[in-house]
């Protein structure tokens, strides 16, 4: 079993290849309810897989990615309602703001740990949510903005399907590709230990304040594209409940690999889905996964399958503390 | 008229902040010893206004049955979280903080739907208990006795609560197992049990906060995300751990929250969180905490 692993990593670009093809031929054989159940699930990849850049790669335990994703989703939706920007433009601005934001709320979290650092974003990400929330006059409070006008060429659901997939691969290739440079291995060193890393001569804070800042831009990049899907936005997005979701979604996947966030949302959106089509109460049962999967699976299903068919495992060192 | 308001607004901020305090220096106290940031403390806090709900309406002809209410909620409240404890926390004790902010956030959802579950979706109103029925007058305003009643009662729960940290076997127990939970198991103290009857009197204050605001307003699902974070606030205004920090806190932010709606209603709600962003930029550990 263990070398039928190593085989298929061997093969692993003739596999993303199929999986690209298999993605791009998806619209064709399903029904438009569970394209938009696809096109929900590249979102939330964009979104845990950004905000696992600080928390898997970094090791900062981040409470309010919710604030820095609203953050995108506004920005878009206010531009395009308020001063009728160009939609392209709309959405790349998106995360640009959330990345300034991001600067600026990092530059204060970065200085903190540990439960500091987890809780000052928290305040942070709930003054966004009371900013947005309180002034009725520009964000429309908590009515929200609806209506949200999208051009023609990408307002069926399969054109924003297309839409979706194409700056989807790109966010996660910029990801993966931040995550295997010499950067992406200083924050795994940090993360291990940042007091050795500071010895080796490594800034840790601006280190840290960057990937603070680069998890802000594609959690932004996240909210920009759910607001052009749904059309409409919500300061419930800025709300810790739906941060919280996005990092159960990183410990569902998996949190130290790359793919781990995506796999996450995949199936959290199949068992949203599914819960809910047998019972309305869909967080009792995800409480008990929740639950369960925190006591028997910490590894995510990423983590699940290398382990139980990779040759070369790293054993627990991980999981405690 | 602005005088009268501004005590009405003062008297309601420090009545809501000491129902706060109580809740929040449950989650402080198990916080300082379990060294767990327990999200579900909020979902205690809305069980205990439910129970109370439930009793209250179930035994509406009962006399005083308020007053029963108001101690046995929280019981059903603190056996509860002896369950959580024994049953799931006990587990994951020392673990990455990330982890235990999940499970206990898989409770929260657990027990939130738990309750949409028993009592449905609707608003319940537990009505004040003879004698604190009506108002009263205070400096020329007319007030909710009951709030009066809240106000006294909080800062009595902190006296006794100090009490027994400070001059109790229980208490002494409880701050050496804070600062050494080996050492003190090495003495012959069983810490676990320590650790349960700590995380239980949590819920027990969790659960009598509940049991006293659903009697001030509405019991209903949603509660429970709401004043966890306000919890937050107060905990980390006083310092993580702190009793006579959150004790503060909550007076601060009582005062601050209540005089905010009158100076600036558009930004009331996010003065709390403003407050919070600034003590833990300027001061991470807390106005009563000790820096690590």
């Amino acid at each position: 079993m263990k070398s039928l692993w190593n085989r298929i990593y061997t093969f692993r670009a003739v596999w993303l290849a199929i999986a690209l093809i298999f993605l791009f031929a998806l619209p064709s054989f399903l029904s438009l309810g569970h394209t938009s159940l696809v096109i929900e699930m590249l979102i939330l990849a964009v979104a845990a897989c950004g905000l696992n850049l600080i928390m898997g790669y970094a090791g900062m335990v981040s409470f309010g990615p919710a604030g820095l994703y609203a953050v995108g989703a506004y920005t878009t939706a206010l531009l395009i309602v308020k001063a009728n920007v160009p939609f392209g433009l709309a959405i790349m601005a998106g995360p640009v703001a959330a990345a300034i934001i991001g600067f600026l709320v990092g530059w204060f979290c970065v200085r903190l740990t540990h439960v500091y650092f987890a809780l000052l974003t928290l305040a942070f990400s709930q003054i966004i949510h009371t900013i947005i929330f309180q002034w009725y006059s520009f964000t429309g409070g908590d009515n929200g903005i609806v209506g949200i006008r999208v051009p023609d060429y990408i307002a069926s659901i399969n054109h924003y399907y297309y839409f979706t997939l194409a700056l989807t691969v790109v966010c996660l290739a910029l990801m993966w590709m931040i995550g295997n440079s010499s950067f992406g291995k200083t924050l795994q060193a940090i993360r291990e230990n940042p007091e050795r890393a500071e010895f080796i001569g490594i800034h840790v804070r601006i280190y840290q304040l960057a990937a603070f800042v680069l998890s802000s831009f594609f959690l932004g990049a996240a909210g920009s594209l759910f607001c052009g899907f749904n059309r409409n936005v919500f300061p419930v997005y800025a709300h810790w409940i739906k941060g919280a979701d996005i990092i159960v979604v990183c410990l569902l996947g998996g949190m130290y690999k790359f793919l781990g966030p995506f796999l996450g949302s995949i199936l959290y959106i199949i068992l949203d889905k599914v819960t809910v089509s047998f019972t309305e109460y869909w967080p009792l049962v995800l409480g008990l996964i929740i639950v369960l999967l925190v006591l028997f699976l910490r590894g995510g299903i990423a983590g699940f399958f290398t382990e139980k068919f990779s040759a070369t495992t790293i054993r627990g060192s991980r999981e405690e503390r | 008229m602005v005088i009268e308001n501004l005590i009405r607004q003062f008297l309601s901020g420090l009545s809501v902040g000491m129902v706060i305090f109580i809740i929040a220096v449950g989650l402080s106290l198990i916080f300082g010893t379990l060294k767990i940031l327990n999200l579900a403390h909020g979902s205690i806090y809305m069980l205990g206004a439910f129970l109370c709900y439930w009793l209250t309406s179930t035994f509406s002809t009962a006399p005083g049955i308020f007053w029963w209410a108001l101690i046995l909620a929280p019981i059903g409240a603190a056996l509860f979280g002896g369950v959580i404890e024994v049953v799931l926390l006990r587990r994951i004790y020392g673990w990455h903080m990330m982890y235990q902010w999940i499970l206990t956030f898989g409770l929260v959802l657990f027990v939130g739907d738990l309750c949409k579950l028993i009592w449905g979706v609707g608003y319940h109103m537990v009505s004040p208990p003879w004698p604190f029925k009506g108002s009263v007058n205070v400096l020329g305003v007319f007030f909710p006795s009951y709030n009066l009643f809240v106000m006294v009662l909080g800062p009595i729960i902190f006296c006794g609560l100090w009490a027994l940290l400070r001059y109790t076997t229980l208490g002494k127990i409880i701050r050496s197992a804070t600062y050494n939970p080996e050492m003190v198991n090495a003495l012959g103290v069983n810490v676990p049990l320590v650790y349960t009857s700590v995380f239980m009197l949590g819920c027990w204050l969790a659960g009598l906060g509940g049991s006293l605001m659903a009697a001030m307003s509405a019991v209903t699902l949603g509660m429970d995300a709401s004043i966890i974070i306000e919890c937050f606030i107060i905990v980390v205004i006083g310092g993580l751990g702190s009793t006579l920090g959150a004790f503060l806190g909550a007076i601060i932010f009582g005062l601050a929250y209540t005089l905010g709606i009158v100076v600036f209603p558009g930004v009331a709600i996010g003065i709390g969180f403003i407050i919070m962003a600034i003590i833990l930029i300027i001061r991470p550990w807390g106005l009563m905490g000790r820096p690590e």
